[in-house]
């Protein structure tokens, strides 16, 4: 009678059964079949990071593009910015001391917008309170696990200019 | 013949049991590794250091193929039967 029940039943109720009953027991066989399924991904996933590791950069922008003059963007301010053919958000910081900085605008964590707080020299990523250091890109604390990826600023004469990331990587 | 191992499953009855589950055990243990290295692997990807991704990679294949000769050597349905048989 019950094997009768479980035919009529559709699949999805076999796999989330109502009654105790009903549950149908995984055998440690199977358990273990599930776990070298779980280690095949593993090296699946391990594969794509090579691939994607190797393969040549496509559509990242490699030349030299001009943001802002540097009397646009005060001390402290920040400009947020696109390079021509990519979607990565980009910004531009003009730092205390003078200098020019970029970053991407995503954080390494879960990206997140992260935003320039002006005179701490610190950059914030609101979500998991991830600070960066707004000089170097590096992690101070919270749970980003890599720098900010850095483009390259040049200052020629009253204009501030970048340097796409595939001409740093390539 | 030897009765050695017919003595050995009388005496110890539950071994294929304990065995089985010591071998599931070292499995979850190469997955966690294997998790590790494709964590390490993404990460310093990401970071531009490629280097690390084919080590990780070597890596994992090899707890792979020891992941699945595990459960190639997993006591069977049948294992301890065959000796009562006699």
């Amino acid at each position: 009678m019950a094997t009768d029940q479980e035919q009529m039943m559709p699949d999805w109720q076999r796999d989330f059964p109502y009654r105790q009953e009903q549950a149908r027991l995984v055998s440690r066989r199977e358990f273990s079949r599930m776990l070298c399924l779980i280690s095949a991904a593993m090296v699946t996933g391990s594969a794509y990071v090579v691939a994607k590791a190797y393969w040549p950069r496509s559509g990242e922008p490699a030349g030299r593009y001009r943001i802002c003059g540097k009397d646009e963007l005060p001390v402290g301010g920040t400009r947020s910015f696109q390079l021509p053919g990519s979607s990565v958000p980009y910004i531009l910081l003009h730092l205390e001391d003078g200098t020019f900085r970029a970053y991407e605008q995503k954080c390494t964590h879960l990206s997140c917008a992260v935003f320039y707080k002006a005179g701490t020299g610190k950059i914030e990523c609101p979500c998991h309170n991830g600070w960066f250091d707004a000089a170097t890109g590096e992690v101070i604390q919270g749970p980003p696990p890599r720098p900010l990826p850095a483009l390259q600023v040049e200052e020629e004469g009253n204009d501030i200019f970048v340097i796409g990331p595939a001409a740093k990587t390539g | 013949m030897s009765n050695f191992r017919n003595a050995q499953e009388q005496a110890h009855p539950n071994k294929n049991s304990t065995l089985t589950l010591a071998i599931i055990v070292v499995q979850l243990l190469l997955v966690t590794i294997q998790v590790w290295l494709l964590y390490s692997g993404l990460n310093n990807a990401l970071e531009h250091k490629s280097a690390i991704a084919i080590p990780a990679l070597v890596a994992s294949i090899i707890l792979f193929l020891v992941c699945c000769s595990l459960l190639y050597f997993l006591p069977g349905r049948r294992a301890g039967k065959k000796y009562s048989r006699r």
